[in-house]
């Protein structure tokens, strides 16, 4: 029996080389993941992505065929041997509460707890903590979803875990809700202190909730960073249009600078070769839109299409000088521009990108290439597989 | 009446968040699934193993014989005709109650189902003592009728209830007139309920004993009674179960038809919609007499009856003793056998709510064949059973007699644990460990609260069934004992009237009153059992 690299004993989560598989259907491949002790991680994924899977390893309701999850550097589970559920302290909020619908509230919240004496002081205390202070003798049916979750939080949290698992507990509260119900959680779980990891398919929710996201794709992890390292450098381009809007553009780049249809940008993330063909992400925010053609510099566009949100504006643009892909762009909501408009745009701030794959084999010996970059957009398709 | 599982399904709006996650079942509950089906299908081998005993020539010649010819031509044309009359009765009653603005809709839903739980035998009793005209083939289609039609009307009546009102709108706005509403949608929606209620109907008639006794009516089942109780002729009684247990076989294949075909699915998970109800108008009245004769005929005259004969005879000093004695034999054996039922029903049922497996399904569906075993089979085999194997020990000895009605009433007893067991799902016990509880502190806290007011329902209604069981009793009650089936039997057999009377209201009383309640449990939305204490 292999013996597995042992875990650095640090405190918080150690997840590696988590492997499990329902059946034929391989469901996660070889997770690594860490979390620091106190932090709150979202992994964010689609559905079907394996997220849920990992959570319920985590809790100890499934079981890893291989890999090892520990905790503050004990071991729960190593393929081998398998911590159960009820030791492991680590408090589990699924998707649908799941309070049990015979206790009230402070039933529920108190079911965790061992001692009798003080009891009742603990759950009032914890009640409060989730704003629910006057429905202690409430049942389950009685509450809304968002009273429901916290509950179920209010719950977990009462037998002091070193770990809550939070299984897409906004997923069934309606929309106006689930922004309150998120911030009292979030302020919730940071005074309780304890470790904290939200599985998402948001990912406006994982990136405005935690300290650090961790990406699920396909059953491993895609990449681990903060919130704003991941919008602004995702480590590749399907990536970068999973967390957010993107434009994805061809240029090429010359040292810190490049050279793309939208003009000369800077690169955000230093020094790259000359003559480099690469794949630039423009976020729909750094799109400047100035009305009317010829406003100052920039490049001229045309409007297709305007999608209002009330607080801003997605505008899918095109550019004049090529028939490239519409581009989109974040204007405030006030700004007024119908279809048809022309307008001049502008990258603003430095922006990111990764080399791309030579096109076949003449890739790197192809300078001419490099030279007619301005037209390349048209190539993208060729190049992309 | 042999009171069958009448297994509702309610339309359940698919909710793609909930993906079915596989898990291989514990050892234990398959092990534990697996000797239940043993002992369920173990009378049908009993059955096997004498016919074989008897030799397949000797089988064949008792059953290739003109009374066979006969029996098949009077079971089949009296399930059919009673299939029919109790399709067409207990869907337009459940349409009514449902789904129109009938007057007084509450009481007519109790009044209509109350004739369920009146035994079909005490019927057929109230009947034949009032009128001659109730005999024969007649008399047994208007008892039958009467007595079963609530078979249909229950699981139509909640299916209706179930079903998504904005269908009928939408038929309406596709150009459909009223009445090709009602053909197409609204019977449509329900037809898996109107066809699975004619499945109990025909089943029931299969394994009527006692009506058709009463009424001189010859099928299946009082041959085989006769044969095996009255000539001891177990060969031939052997062949005709045979030939029984066949027939039920292919109405119980009917079934799945039912099942299969299109499942009701809605979009969203928003509230459903308050039933906007037809209008009756001038119709009224001729509807509540109408409705009212069905009540009266199914349920006032064998109320009516019982009460007449009691008076008129004059009730005798000693019928209060018998009655507490009979009693106490019923309430005895019932209750043992309701237990046991129960106890047998649980493993089966998590397994088919937990491990929806191809095993676990299997398992689950074998156990249907019950369905297909009438009372006398069950109750023949097993005497058989204890006169070859145990020595003549156990026949006609109470643990027999537990034991057959525990068999005969899984299916029953199936339905309350499945209902109960769907209360508790399992993530409330992966909650309850992941909050540090042992596994038999999450039974004790979490499951068996909520699985309890089920499985205390369960149990109920397989008592009752038990109390108002009559067939199977008559054979295999121990020798000097009576119960109150069987006591009224015996009344009944002698032509005293006025002494079977009193048994007949006692049956009709602890058969209807629970049965009502225990309606209204099951009938209860989902969510709320165990919820309200």
């Amino acid at each position: 029996m292999p013996e597995p690299d042992a875990p650095a004993a640090t405190e918080g989560l150690t997840i590696v080389g988590l492997h499990k598989a329902f059946g034929d259907h391989a469901v996660l491949r070889g997770v690594d993941l860490t979390v620091p002790d106190g932090a709150f991680a979202a992994v964010l994924g689609a559905s079907g992505s394996g997220k849920t899977t990992l959570l319920r390893i985590l809790a100890g309701f499934e079981r890893p065929d291989s890999g090892v999850v520990a905790v503050g550097g004990v071991i729960l589970d190593d393929g081998h041997h398998h911590l159960r559920a009820e030791r492991r302290r680590i408090g589990y909020v699924s998707q649908e509460g799941s309070l049990f619908p015979h206790l009230t509230v402070a039933g529920n919240v108190g079911f965790g707890l061992r001692v009798r004496e003080g009891r009742e002081a603990v759950v009032a205390h914890l009640l409060e903590l989730v704003g629910l202070g006057g429905l202690a003798h409430r049942y389950p049916h009685q509450l809304s979803g968002g009273q429901q979750q916290r509950v179920a939080l209010a719950r977990a949290l009462a037998v002091r875990p070193r770990i809550v698992l939070l299984d897409e507990p906004f997923a069934s509260l309606d929309a106006g809700l689930r922004a309150s119900v998120r911030a009292d959680v979030l302020s919730v779980v940071r005074r309780s202190g304890a470790t904290a990891v939200l599985v998402t398919h948001d990912q406006e929710e994982a990136l405005s909730l935690a300290d650090m996201v961790a990406v699920i794709r396909d059953g491993a992890i895609a990449q681990v960073a903060s919130p704003r390292d991941l919008y602004e450098s995702p480590v590749d381009p399907e990536l970068a249009s999973f967390v957010g809007e993107a434009n994805l553009i061809e240029g090429t780049s010359y040292g810190s600078t490049a050279e793309t249809p939208l003009g000369w940008l800077e690169l955000g993330d230093g020094h790259r070769p000359s003559r480099q063909r690469i794949t630039v992400l423009v976020r729909p925010e750094q799109l400047r839109v100035t009305p009317a053609a010829g406003g100052g510099p920039g490049i001229a566009a045309r409007v297709v299409e305007t999608g209002f949100h009330g607080h801003d504006s997605l505008v899918s643009l095109v550019t004049e000088d090529a028939a490239a892909a519409p581009m989109v762009a974040r204007v405030v909501g006030g700004m007024r521009l119908d279809p048809g408009a022309q307008v001049t745009i502008k990258v603003a701030g430095r922006v990111h990108c990764w080399p791309r794959p030579p096109a076949g084999q003449a890739g790197p010996e192809a300078p001419a290439a490099g030279s007619e970059v301005p037209t390349a957009g048209s190539e993208a398709p060729a190049a992309s597989p | 009446m042999t009171a069958t599982g009448v297994a509702v399904e309610p339309p359940v709006a698919v909710d793609p968040m909930v993906r079915a996650r596989r898990h291989l079942p514990p050892l234990f509950l398959l092990g534990a699934s697996g000797a239940v089906a043993v002992v369920l299908l173990a009378p049908l081998v009993f059955l096997l193993i004498e016919a074989s005993g008897a030799g397949a020539g000797t089988v064949a010649h008792l059953i290739w014989r003109s009374l066979t010819a006969t029996l098949l031509w009077n079971t089949v044309r009296l399930t059919v005709v009673v299939t029919a009359l109790c399709a067409v009765i207990g869907t337009l009653a459940a349409w009514l109650v449902e789904c129109t603005d009938l007057p007084g809709r509450r009481v007519w839903a109790v009044l209509l189902v109350i004739p369920f739980a009146i035994p079909d035998f005490v019927v057929s009793f109230a009947w034949a003592s009032i009128s001659t005209w109730v005999q024969g083939f007649q008399g047994a289609v208007l008892v039958m009728t009467l007595a079963v039609y609530p078979l249909v009307y229950l699981p139509v009546a909640a299916s209706l209830r179930g079903a998504d009102p904005g269908l009928e709108d939408t038929a309406r706005s596709l150009g459909l007139g009223r009445v090709r509403t009602f053909l197409r949608v609204t019977v449509g929606q329900a037809r898996g309920a109107i066809l699975g209620g004619c499945v109990l109907v025909a089943l029931v008639i299969l394994a009527e004993y006692g009506a058709f006794e009463i009424l001189g009516y010859r099928t299946f089942t009082t041959e085989i009674f006769t044969e095996f109780q009255i000539s001891f002729n177990v060969s031939t009684a052997c062949a005709l179960a045979l030939v029984l247990v066949v027939l039920g076989c292919v109405i119980l294949g009917i079934e799945p038809l039912a099942r299969a075909k299109g499942r009701a699915v809605r979009t969203g998970a928003q509230a459903q919609r308050a039933r906007r109800r037809h209008r009756l108008g001038r119709a009224t009245l001729p509807v509540h007499a109408v409705l009212g004769a069905l009540v009266v005929l199914a349920l006032g005259v064998p109320v009516g009856a019982s009460v007449y004969w009691m008076f008129a005879g004059g009730v005798p000093f000693l019928t209060g003793v018998s009655l507490l004695d009979a009693g106490w034999h019923t309430a005895l054996y019932s209750g043992l056998a309701a237990a046991l039922a129960t106890v047998l029903a649980l493993p089966v049922a998590l397994l088919a709510v937990r491990h929806s497996g191809r095993g676990g399904r299997l398992l689950e569906r074998s156990t249907y064949l019950v369905l297909a075993m009438p009372g006398i089979v069950i109750a023949l085999a097993i005497s058989y059973f204890a006169e070859r194997y145990a020595g003549g020990f156990g026949y006609q000895s109470a643990a027999l007699l537990i034991a057959a009605y525990a068999i005969l009433f899984f299916p029953l007893a199936l339905v309350g644990a499945r209902a109960s067991v769907s209360q508790a799902p399992v993530a409330f016990e992966e909650a309850a460990r992941s909050l540090g509880r042992r596994r038999d502190e999450v039974f004790l806290k979490v499951t068996l609260p909520l699985i309890g007011p089920g499985l205390a329902a369960a149990f109920c209604l397989v008592f009752l069934a038990c109390a108002t069981e009559l067939t199977a009793t008559l054979i295999l009650v121990p020798t000097g004992v009576q119960t109150l089936a069987t006591q009224f039997w015996a009344y009944q057999q002698n032509l005293s009237y006025g002494q079977a009377a009193p048994f007949a209201l006692v049956i009709i009383a602890i058969a209807a009153v629970p049965s009502y309640v225990l309606a209204r449990f099951f009938d209860r939305r989902p969510g709320r059992v165990g919820a309200a204490s």
